[in-house]
């Protein structure tokens, strides 16, 4: 928990870092200096225990239990303690006076405030660092992003570019279509020209011909008319009579029959 | 009247569609119209006009030497063909579209090297929460506190805490 307060004064752009830089740092540069002739190295950091060392009881390190276990077995520590205790009273180099109630009473609140608000103190310094830690993250994020981003943008801008040749020959093309088109237009002009006067010519001819008919028919006519006589037209309507009147003779007997 | 070479190239008009920036696709539309139109017309008209039957008219015109006079004089017509005055521009156009574009290419190979430099240093950065101060100075300059402006804590106006 001590480690969590120490993370946030360092976040807090603070100048006193872990790493002592700042008002000691000048005198700092020349003992690191010194110290980097050995092997290893101090950088990169190497990242902070998440956790203090593990400690019983709240005060007492658990590497001794560890080491008086091979020897005292589980109950070692606590006989030394109970042992050690009972020696400082009984010789009296430890004396029980009001002191000792009030660092008692001291000690009972602090232990009673911590255990109780100890969990909530540390979330919230957690919380603060993360917020900062993830602030940062989120703008390297969209850093990345956005640079990825660019870069597809340019590699897609590039493709593009490759093809501008569609479009000349687009170009070409069309210039020479109309050409063609333009030749093609010329010559069935020539020949629908040629067709026409060769056709006018016909038509001429044809025109010609069927007047001069027309006139001929018109004129024999005439003439056949004005040459019929009064005594003919008599003899030809008394003729036209008489066949008339065998006609329906024979209709009659054709009917009756 | 010979025939015509075809020298038209096939156009891919999808892939060039697909190559077309957003900001120009209205001249984009615009030429594939005209084209269109310009190939429909060329194929509308056929490639060699019908051919006229001089035997009939000999046999039907009355006037003797006038078919075989038309008939001489139209083998002997050439048309000539059109002018090509645009393709040199178009060519000019071509090479100088090229000579821009590989510019365009040089610089943009230039912008995606320094973004590619940008990304580098993001992906080899330090996880921030293995950063120290120094290093986040280092990383982001402008996270750098300057002590000399301003000596007192918290070496930056008030204003920006």
């Amino acid at each position: 928990m001590l480690s969590r307060l120490v993370i946030v004064s360092a976040s807090t752009a603070a100048p006193n870092s872990l790493k002592g830089s700042g008002p000691l740092g000048a005198g700092l540069v020349q003992a690191s200096r010194s110290l980097h002739t050995s092997s290893q190295s101090l950088a990169p950091v190497p990242p902070l225990p998440e956790t203090g060392g593990k400690v019983r009881h709240g005060i007492i390190p658990e590497e001794l239990f560890q080491m008086l276990y091979p020897k005292t077995g589980v109950t070692g520590p606590y006989m030394l303690g109970t042992g050690l205790l009972v020696y400082l009273l009984s010789k009296e180099i430890y004396i029980v006076n009001h002191e000792t109630l009030a660092a008692a009473s001291i000690g009972a609140v602090i232990i009673y405030g911590v255990k109780k608000f100890g969990p909530s103190v540390a979330a919230f310094a957690d919380k603060l660092n993360e917020e900062k830690v993830a602030k940062a993250q989120e703008v390297k994020d969209l850093a990345m992003t956005s640079l990825t981003q660019s870069i597809e943008d340019e590699k897609k801008e590039q493709w593009r570019v490759e093809g501008r040749s569609a479009l000349f020959d687009a170009k070409r093309n069309n210039v020479a279509m109309l050409l063609e088109t333009n030749h093609r237009e010329r010559l069935h002009m020539v020949t629908n020209e040629v067709k026409k006067r060769l056709d006018y010519q016909v038509a001429l001819q044809n025109l010609h011909r069927q007047m001069e008919q027309e006139h001929m028919v018109n004129w024999v006519e005439k003439s056949v008319v004005s040459s019929i006589t009064p005594q003919q037209e008599k003899e030809s309507i008394a003729k036209c009579i008489t066949d008339l009147k065998a006609l329906a003779k024979a209709t009659q007997a054709k009917a009756t029959a | 009247m010979a025939g015509r070479r075809v020298a038209l190239k096939a156009i891919d008009w999808v892939a060039f569609a697909e190559r077309v920036p957003p900001n120009q696709r209205g001249m984009f539309n615009a030429l594939k119209t005209r084209s269109d139109a310009i190939s429909a017309k060329l194929t509308s008209l056929p490639e060699t006009p019908a051919a006229i039957d001089w035997s009939h008219y000999r046999s039907v015109v009355a006037k003797p030497g006038m078919v075989d006079e038309f008939e001489k004089k139209f083998k002997a017509l050439q048309i000539p063909e059109p002018v090509d005055t645009q393709t040199n521009a178009i060519n000019a156009q071509e090479a100088e579209a090229n000579k821009s574009a590989a510019a365009y290419i040089e610089e943009s190979k230039g912008r995606i090297a320094q973004y590619e430099n940008k990304l580098d240093k993001f992906k080899n950065m330090i996880p921030f929460d293995q950063m120290t101060i120094e290093d986040l100075n280092e990383t982001f300059p402008e996270t750098k506190l300057d002590k000399v402006k301003h000596p007192y804590w918290p070496h930056k106006p008030i204003a920006d805490l």
